[in-house]
């Protein structure tokens, strides 16, 4: 009944409604299009108008090699510390999952709360740590350091997958005569594989950004970030956009990635508006 | 528990083999994590507060019980380092920062939900947290070229004649705050997204059938529906601005100008103090005093949201 008067209203929100998203795209879009056209750009000094095309700062890069020996490194690092944190999240997600014991809550604080400390804390941390092991200025260093600060939302993604299990599946398995271990490896494992490939790909990114704790650990075997900081302090340095659209190009794989795995778990199917 | 179909199949009811509670796959499970995340996560806090009582002798830190790092630091907490300046200057700015974070994507994540088709919602979310798989210090890098005296936008600017002189954002706190924002927008746009999407949409309906505005439906329904998203992006935007070391360095220059004064942020101190004398056990006690106010933070943050409810 008082829809009418408001319509007018609504036309005017709806208009802005959308100008406002634009405005927020162009934000959020402006500096990675800016990296990836500018790797192009001839000119040593960003600039408009555009002076002509280059592949040169793709050959600086070759020629240089230590950007792209870090790129390596952070290629090595990265999988490996988010395969290790999603295998042990995997299981404690399903301990948490299946048992109810005295003292749960805590321990669910306890796998939580590494990703509400500041990197740059743990950074400090883990240095005073790994110092007095010797285990620090390697690659190794990163490695292990970067578990603990994957392993939370590994923990929290595959929880999410498990949750969605009927209960009924695993004991099902059980009843039909398969052991915990054989129910655990051929019923839950695959019911959860969304959920590991999900977690291990978010894993993975925050691993291969981290700049940090990877900065302290890392020594003279610098990650990708840990490089490119390092190479920020002179002045611009167009080989910088040209290895950014490299990272962009292996990003923009993950995010397809996914989007076909990852969001359909926190996204509930849609309610009917 | 038992499963009643099976007890209804014709097939003789097969023995159940239910495993005990107490079973050993439990700690098999749970140990891992629980191992790692006390080695390497609880064992290093512990240490690093130990460590910021030791001391260094000929360049090596050696262990014993001194306050005098700390003594060191309180004492140069107004003067030449000045350390109390620097708290202050983080807090304003990861303050600032977050409030105008949650302010400035509360509608797009609403004009996301309420305004964009249902089967465009999904690509335009994937679009919107985009930034957030590209490389945080390579962005901060991009915005670098944007916004410099002969950047990008200051050459618009001045090529249109909206500006004589370049616009200075770069190496003052608008340059921190800037390049924070592009880190925190996709969080809190997805953490907001996924909250105003659960709101029951007959409850708007409802509100408008009863005569509430617009403005009433989103001030007295959307908003409170939706408090639990903005204590989310809080928190985590608090934590993440407080933290953080790569946009004060790189947009802000070190030590940008904000309202109040020319002075670093504290992480970015700790960083520099670290980088300029790898004094582990001073870096330490620094860091333990991080650990400190961000405790008093967010244990008056949850307070406040508790009695808020």
């Amino acid at each position: 009944m008082g829809a009418q008067r408001k319509s007018g209203l609504d036309l005017g929100l709806a208009i802005s409604g959308w100008i406002y998203l634009l405005l927020g795209f162009i934000f959020l879009m402006l500096p990675i299009v800016t990296l990836i056209a500018f790797s192009f750009e001839e000119a040593r000094f960003p600039t408009l108008p555009w002076t002509g095309w280059t592949l040169r700062w793709y050959q600086d890069l070759l020629t240089d090699g230590r950007l792209l020996q870090a790129l390596g490194r952070s290629l090595i690092v990265s999988p490996m510390a988010a395969a290790a944190a999603t295998a042990i999240g995997f299981l404690a997600a399903y301990a948490l999952n299946r048992f109810d014991f005295r003292g749960k809550n805590l321990l669910s604080a306890l796998f939580i709360v590494p990703i509400l400390v500041p990197p740059l804390i743990l950074g400090v941390a883990f240095l005073g740590l790994l110092s007095r092991l010797n285990l620090q200025g390697q690659l190794l260093s990163v490695f292990l350091t970067h578990i603990v600060i994957l392993m939370p939302t590994a923990i929290a993604l595959v929880g999410l997958r498990l949750a969605q299990m009927p209960k009924d599946l695993e004991e099902a398995a059980w009843n039909l005569g398969a052991n915990e271990w054989q129910a655990l490896h051929r019923v839950i494992l695959p019911w959860a594989m969304p959920g590991i490939a999900g977690a291990w790909l978010l894993a993975f990114t925050f691993s291969f950004d981290e700049f940090i704790i990877a900065w302290f650990v890392s020594g003279f075997e610098p990650t990708l970030p840990v490089s490119i900081y390092t190479f920020l302090g002179a002045n611009l340095n167009p080989s910088l956009n040209a290895i950014g659209t490299i990272v962009f190009s292996i990003s923009v794989l993950l995010l397809i990635g996914v989007e076909l795995l990852l969001l359909p778990l926190v996204l509930k199917p849609a309610s009917t508006p | 528990m038992v499963s009643k179909q099976l007890s209804l199949s014709t097939a003789p009811a097969p023995v159940r083999r239910l495993p005990q509670e107490t079973s050993f796959l439990k700690y098999l499970c749970l140990a891992p994590a629980v191992i790692y995340d006390s080695v390497f996560f609880l064992l290093p806090l512990i240490f690093l507060v130990w460590i910021g009582f030791w001391s260094v002798e000929n360049y090596r830190a050696v262990p014993g019980f001194s306050l005098a790092n700390y003594l060191d630091i309180f004492s140069q907490f107004f003067e030449r380092s000045r350390y109390a300046f620097a708290i202050a200057q983080s807090l304003w700015v990861a303050f600032s920062t977050t409030a105008l974070g949650i302010f400035l994507c509360y509608p797009f994540a609403m004009a996301l939900v309420f305004l964009v088709p249902e089967r465009l919602q999904r690509l335009l979310l994937v679009l919107s947290i985009t930034p957030f798989w590209t490389s945080y210090i390579l962005r901060l890098y991009a915005w670098q070229t944007i916004l410099n005296n002969n950047g990008l936008l200051n050459r618009l600017l001045m090529q249109l004649n909206w500006t004589k002189a370049p616009l200075q954002i770069m190496f003052t706190q608008w340059g921190t705050r800037l390049g924070l924002l592009h880190y925190l927008a996709p969080i809190i746009i997805l953490i907001l997204y996924l909250v105003l999407r659960n709101t029951d949409r007959t409850l708007l309906g409802a509100a408008r059938n009863l005569g509430a505005t617009q403005w009433q439906t989103f001030w007295r329904v959307i908003l409170p529906l939706s408090k639990s998203g903005i204590v989310y992006s809080a928190i985590f935007g608090l934590i993440i601005t407080l933290g953080d070391v790569l946009s004060g360095t790189i947009l802000g220059g070190g030590t940008g100008q904000s309202i109040l004064g020319k002075f670093p942020l504290f992480s970015s101190m700790i960083l520099n103090e670290y980088s300029a004398s790898t004094n582990l056990p001073r870096t330490s006690a620094l860091a333990t005093l991080l650990i400190g106010i961000m405790i008093v933070i967010l244990a008056a943050g949850f307070k406040l949201a508790r009695s808020e409810r």
